[in-house]
Order: C-alpha cells, then structure tokens, then sequence
C-alpha cells in the first residue's frame, strides 16, 4: 500500500526536491531565490498556455519520455532488478533522444547527439555498479540490496565513480553540456512548448528522485546512513554546480571514461579478490 | 526422421525446379517452397523432443569425399587461375592435409547425424528467416537486370544454401562437418562474386582465402583428434577430452572465429557487401556466420576454465572493438554488418561462459539477432532500390517518405538494445552471467568491461544512425511517400511480426517477471498506436526555432574515428588472445 502511495506522488516529492534546490542554489549564490513550491507554480502557468507542437511524433516522444521514467521509479521503489531497471532507464533516455532528433533544428539535434554522448559516459558506470552490488550482496535485486547492511565501505571507490556520473544525469556543471542554455538553447527541450514542456520538466523531477534512489542503495538498510548520505551529496553536487564552469562534451567523456571506469574496475578487483 | 531428411534433401529438389521456372511461376514456386520448409521446421521444433540419431550409408560416405575432393581442387583452381597466392596456398595445405586423413583409420565411432535441441532452433532461424529472405530477394533480383538464367540460379543458390546449413547443423561427424564448412565457403564466394565486377571478384577472393583458414584449422583439429582421441565424431571427442590434449578445440574455436568473422577475419564478411543486398541479409542473419556460435555452444561442454576464458574475452573484445570500428563508418550495409561482427562475438562469449543460463541465452540471441539483422538488411535493400540511398547520411528525413521503412529500421535496432525484445534478453542474461562468474574468477572483470563499453557503443551507433533518418518535416508538405513493392513489404513484416513472438517465447524462459516485460511492451504498442492515430488534432503547427537565423542549419550525423596506429594496437592485441589460446592448449 505505502509503495502504491509512493509511486504515484514521486512526481510531486521530485518537484519538491528541485524547488529545495533551488532555494539552495540561490543561498550559495547570496539570492534569497524563488519559493519552495515555484516549480510547481511554473506547472501551472504552463497548464495554461496554448498549445504549440512541431508535430504530433515529437510531443508523443517527449511524453512517452515521462511516463517511462514513472515506470523506471516504480520499479525502484517496488525492488526489482536493478540491471532491468538500468535498462529500462536507458529506454526512456532514449525516447527523449528520439524526440529531439524527430524535429528538423539544429539544436533539438546537437542536443540530443550529447545527450546519446553523455549515456555512453554514465551507463558503463550504472552497470558496473549493478555487478558491484551484485558481488557484495549476491543478487541484483533492488529489494535485497534495501535489506542487507549498508556496502558502503566495500563499494567506496564504486560511489566515488557513481557520484562523478550525478552531475551528467541532473544536468549539472560541469557536466551540463546537454543542455547548455548558452550554446544550444536547451538542446533536446527547444521545441517543448506548454503542456508537453510540462512533461519534460516533470522528467527532470524524476531524474532527481532516480539518481537520489540510487545513490541510498549504497546506504543499505541504514536509514540515518541513507539521509546522511543524501544530503551530504546534494550539497556537495549544488557546492559544484555553482562553483565550476562547463566542460566541453569531449573532457566529460575522457573523464568519466578514465576516472569512473578505473574506479569501477578496481572496486571490483576488490570485491573479487 | 523423415521430416529431417526432408529438410536436407527438399532444398536441392526446390533449387532445381526454380532453376527451371520464370516469371510469376517462379515467385509462387518459390512462396510456397519457403512455406513448406518452415513449417517442416517448425513441425520438428514443437513435435521432437528427443534427440535423432543416424548413420549414413558407405556410398554417402564416399560421395562425400568424391564432392569434397572436389571442392579443394576447385579452390586450387580458382587459386592458380587468378594467381591469388593465399588462395592457392591455403587450398593446397588442405589437400594435403586432407590426403593424410586417409592414412589414418580412427576406430571409435558414432552416429553420422545428430539432432539436438540446438539444431532444432537452428533449422527454425535457416528456414523460416532465411525462406524469407529468399522471397524478399525475389523482388530485389528482378531490379538488378541480369538475365533469367542468372536470376534463377541466384535463387537456386540460396535454396542450396539452406540445404548445407540444415545439414551442418545436424552433422556429428567432423569429417562431414568439414564438407559443409568448405560448401558454405563455396557458396559465399559464388553468392559475393554474382555481380562479376573487378571489386566483386576481389572481395570474393578474399572471403575465400581467409575462410578456408577455417578449414585448415578444421582439418588440424581432425587429425590431432583421430592421433590423440581416436574418433571424428563430436560427441565421442567432446565426451573423452582430455584437460591435457585441448589442441583439437582450440583449432576448432579458431574455425569459428573465421567463420563469424571476428576480428581479425572481419574483411571478408564486409567486402561481402558488394553483393545483391540478400546476400549479405542471408549471410548475417540466418546462414553462415551463424556457424560460429553454434560451433562453440557445440563444444561448450568440453571446454576447461582456459579455453572458456581465452574464447570469453576474446569475444568480448571483438564485441568492443567491432562496436567502436563502426562508429566511424557512413555505409549503412558496412554499419549493420560490423554490428553482426560484434554480436556474434557477443554470443560466442556466452557460449563459452558454460552455464545452462548463459547457453539459453546465446541461443536466444542467436534467433532474434537473426530476425532483427534480417530485417534490417532488408530496409538497406528496400533503401537502395526504392530510394537509391546507400550512405547514412544521405538518408535525411526517411521518415517523411516512408514511414513504414523508418519503423522496420527502428524496430530493427530497438529489438537489439532495449527490452522486452529477444536480444535485450540474452545482452542482460549475459551482464548476470559474467558477474556471476567474475566471483571464481577475477580476469571476467576484463570480459564485463569490453561487454559493457561494447553494448553502449552499440546504442550509441544505432541511435545515431536514427538521427538522420527520424528528422520529420512539421509542417506536411505535399505527400511524397514512395510505393514499395509488395514482396519487400510482406517479407519484412513478417519478420517484425516474429519480434513480437519474441516477448512470448522471454515469457516462457521465466528469466522476467510478466511485469517486466509486459510494461515495455505496453509502451512500445502505445508509441505505435500513438503514432498511427496522429492525435492533438486542436494543437497549432509552428515551425522549428532556428534563432532568428534565415540559413537553416543542418546537423549531420556524428563521426567517431580512432587513428591507424590505435586501430593497429587493437588488431593486434586480438591476434595475441587467439594465440594465448593456441599456445596455451599446447
């Protein structure tokens, strides 16, 4: 019953957490920044607006894009697999990577040709995460993992590399050339307008909740490990954010592939030694 | 017994008879021979259960060598004729290492014919994807302007190509096996050298020189066999081996690798693309290649945690190596076929891995690798002949002309990436299957690491490859969809409709729970019906943003290339794993 409570208002606990966010960010940046429930204000202009598309494909890719990351929550917050899950992550990225090349502008396309990039840097580290869990626990199941003690100290250098990808996954610097509203206006997001922008931004709420999920997998049953952990890392992820200018997409691959895959590699030396 | 039989015999029957026919004859002859072997496939596949076992007379026997003996000379031949020396080289180590095959009498024996489970799905994939690649190539061939005779005997080829590979799925005897390796070979250099042109000719020798490596590392295996374990048959060798005296799997492994192409004999498989399209879609989907995975599944039982090792990183090295290779590549035929290289590395990994997961695994990969390169062949056919594209990057807004190739095209790769498709399957089966290993045995970290950097090359490659074709125009202008003819249509089709079988066949395996496979599916079905129904009818139409630039900029696709030198170090380091291998069994 909790998980079914759970699943459906993940949206919302996603939307909470980038309004916090933003609080935060602004605070390190001496602004008192927008109000707890801003993105969920935004939610609401946008409900409002006429609606725009390029054409149906699009709209239908970038909906489809939050749905199934909804299902990819769901599974998490149930216990299944966490390979499957990793998979089935991979499948709603590339949704929205469909979406953006399903419309003729340079940006929509550069943007997503990075967001195709930027998976080949993250999701060699999301798998060799699920092998280490895999080894410290013996199963690959989300529920066995939520139930053993924390691996923490066993999966150290496996969190450093997991931590090195977050910054990828939530569109943030110096890892943010996905998006980056500079360059390519938005990339994949420029021809989202309204509602179907709605859902785009809800995805990013989402993400939120599936890097954070993943991240107290490492905290095991511990839940005072759990929040330490979490909170540790969103203020560590936002201290760089604000403290760190953008890498070219090129430097985000060569150091993800070396730095994350090397620890990675060694952790499960480790673990198998 | 008799549907087995038929199997073997009914396609040199059918060659014959289409040979002879023309016209509409030819194309209903040919729609209900398919049939008739797929459903003889099929019947075999769902009413055996146990495995068949048979002897052939000494007259087969003596034909055989007869046929045999004149295939090597033919070789040798061809070899002398175009003063290719490898050519001639490799026929004449293989007559005479053939001769001395008669001076030794092995004293074990075993049945001639073997069908086990395995065979049986591998009838299923040969005739029901390789029938309908034959009635695709139907339509294909009458575009090409040659005339009847060639036309004919291009399709007779292809009903004797089916032949020889029921037969060598079913063959227990390595001397007949032989045979069969050196008939595909045979087969493969006619079907490469149809269009008869200078590249066409090149390309057909050099498929010929480097597989006949894998006869002679056949024939190596044959007679260390007979010295040390006194018999040419699988089962008696793979039952007696001995930890001390693997030389004869090793040889064996190393036939395989040849035949699959791996890198570094992956040039024959892709010069093979000057071929009529089918060729290659026959070649990668159903027949030929397919002989490498089924060797090593073959031998699988036999292998100790060396070879098993050796085999597992060297196919996951070529899974990697052929998935960066293509990065950098615009042909479409040469990015599908590097595709086929890495994949059926992949599943030599995990035939080699030994768990009765990782063996069903490999098989399902093998199946739905088969249907979803079929079908992928068959849309760079249809690009070819309907749209005269054959570059990536030519093809810019496919989708705005044929909605319908764009979604074989994405299906195609969709099926080899994500869930709840076969490939998916076997891909994850593998991922557990190697971890699982890696806690007896560290160096399996090395196998992971090549499969997991190999899988995300491959979507990247698939998705790229996506990015020109799905670029839709959003303000419709007037309908320029192409017509397509039927038999391209009807025979791709019915490949997707096998896909979907594919969620029901991952149901059965009880590897996913229902709701794992039954949500993608879901989703999957609502893109399409989502699609198809073109809702938000009250939505305005804009156009794209372009800045306030009046140019419009087009974004091509994406290149990745590595610099000789790298290319060169990673060539090498996988000739060095196959000779770790040999020298290591020695």
């Amino acid at each position: 019953m909790l998980e079914i409570v759970l699943i459906l208002i993940v949206p919302l606990l996603g939307g909470l957490i980038y309004g916090f966010e933003r609080i935060v960010r602004a605070r390190m940046q001496g602004r008192v920044g927008p109000p707890l429930l801003q993105p969920f204000y935004d939610t609401l202009k946008l409900m409002d607006k006429a609606l725009f598309i390029v054409h149906p494909y699009h709209v239908i890719l970038g909906f489809l894009h939050f749905l199934t990351l909804w299902i990819v929550l769901a599974f998490i917050i149930l216990g299944e697999n966490l390979l499957y899950i990793i998979f089935l992550h991979l499948f709603s990225s590339l949704l929205l990577v469909l979406a953006g090349f399903s419309v003729r502008s340079i940006f929509s396309h550069l943007g997503a040709n990075r967001e195709l990039l930027a998976m080949v840097a993250y999701e060699p580290i999301l798998i060799l995460m699920a092998v280490g869990f895999y080894l410290s626990t013996g199963s690959f199941d989300i529920s066995v993992i939520r139930e053993n003690p924390s691996a923490l100290a066993s999966l150290f250098p496996l969190f450093l590399a997991f931590v090195l990808i977050i910054p990828i996954k939530l569109k943030k610097s110096p890892f943010d050339a996905t998006e980056a509203h500079q360059e390519i206006v938005g990339g994949v997001e420029i021809e989202f307008s309204g509602i179907f922008f709605e859902f785009l931004y809800m995805a990013k709420w989402l993400e939120y909740i599936f890097v954070y999920a993943l991240l107290i997998l490492f905290a095991g049953d511990n839940l005072y490990l759990a929040s330490a952990l979490s909170l540790v890392i969103f203020i560590l992820i936002n201290a760089i954010d604000n403290a760190t200018a953008r890498v070219k997409m090129r430097h985000l691959l060569i150091i993800t592939l070396t730095v994350g895959l090397s620890l990675c590699v060694l952790n499960l030396l480790l673990l198998a030694y | 017994m008799q549907s087995i039989i038929a199997l073997m015999s009914l396609p040199l029957f059918f060659a014959l008879l289409v040979f002879f026919s023309s016209g509409r004859v030819r194309t209903v002859l040919t729609i209900a021979f398919v049939s008739i072997l797929s459903l003889v496939s099929l019947n075999i596949f769902i009413s055996e259960t146990q495995n068949i076992e048979m002897n052939l007379t000494h007259l087969w026997h003596i034909l055989f060598i007869a046929l045999d003996s004149a295939l090597l000379l033919y070789f040798l031949y061809q070899g002398l004729k175009n003063s290719h020396k490898w050519v001639t080289l490799f026929a004449a180590i293989q007559i005479v290492l053939y001769g001395l095959l008669f001076t030794l009498s092995p004293q074990l024996k075993s049945s001639d014919i073997l069908v086990d489970d395995l065979s049986m799905v591998m009838y299923m994939i040969i005739n029901v994807v390789g029938g309908s690649i034959i009635i695709y190539s139907l339509e294909y061939i009458k575009s090409e302007g040659f005339s009847r005779l060639k036309e004919n005997s291009f399709i007779a080829l292809l009903f004797l190509f089916l032949a020889v590979m029921n037969f060598i799925v079913s063959t227990n005897n390595i001397e007949i096996f032989f045979m069969l390796f050196e008939m595909t070979t045979l087969f493969s250099f006619l079907l490469i050298r149809y269009r008869g042109d200078e590249v066409a000719q090149t390309n057909a020798l050099r498929a010929l020189w480097m597989n006949q490596i894998g006869g002679v590392a056949i024939l190596g295996a044959l007679l260390f066999s007979i010295l040390h374990y006194n018999t040419l048959y699988f089962d008696v060798l793979i039952a007696n081996m001995d930890e001390n005296y693997l030389l004869p799997l090793a040889l064996l492994a190393l036939a395989a690798f040849v035949k699959g192409a791996s890198i570094p004999f992956e040039t024959w498989l892709l010069g093979a693309m000057v071929a009529p399209t089918p060729v290659s879609a026959i070649l990668h989907s159903a027949t030929m290649v397919k002989i490498a995975p089924f060797l090593i599944l073959k031998l699988s039982a036999a292998m100790n945690d060396f070879v098993a090792l050796s085999v597992a990183i060297f196919g996951s090295f070529v899974f990697f190596t052929a998935s960066l290779l293509a990065l950098s590549k615009d042909y479409f035929k040469e990015i599908l076929g590097l595709s086929t290289i890495a994949l059926l590395a992949l599943m030599m990994t995990l035939a080699s891995l030994g768990s009765e997961e990782a063996r069903t695994a490999a098989i399902i990969l093998i199946v739905f690798h088969a249907i979803s390169k079929a079908l992928l062949f068959m849309s760079a056919g249809i690009l070819e002949k309907s749209f005269h594209l054959k570059y990536v990057n030519d093809i810019d807004g496919l989708i705005n002309h044929s909605p319908l190739v764009t979604f074989y095209i994405l299906i195609g790769f969709a099926s080899l990436t994500l869930p709840p498709f076969g490939a998916f399957l076997g891909k994850f089966i593998a991922f557990m299957e190697v971890a699982r290993k890696i806690e007896h045995e560290p160096l399996y970290i090395l196998v992971l690491l090549f499969m997991t950097l190999g899988s995300v090359l491959l979507t990247l490659l698939y998705f790229k490859v996506l990015s020109r074709l799905f670029a839709k125009e959003g303000l419709a202008k007037s309908s320029r969809k192409k017509e397509i003819p039927k038999l391209f249509t009807w025979s791709a089709s019915s490949l997707v409709v096998l896909l979907g079988l594919s969620i029901v066949v991952a149901y059965q395996l009880n590897l996913l729970s229902l709701l794992e496979l039954l949500i993608p599916t879901l989703l999957l079905f609502s893109l399409v019906l989502l699609f198809s129904t073109v809702p938000f009818k009250n939505a305005q139409r804009v156009k794209e943003y372009h800045c306030g630039e009046r140019d419009i900029l087009k974004a091509s696709m994406f290149y990745f290339d590595i610099s000789k030198r790298y290319k060169n170090v990673l060539l090498y380091i996988s000739i060095s794993i196959i000779i770790v291998l040999i020298v290591g069994v020695l």
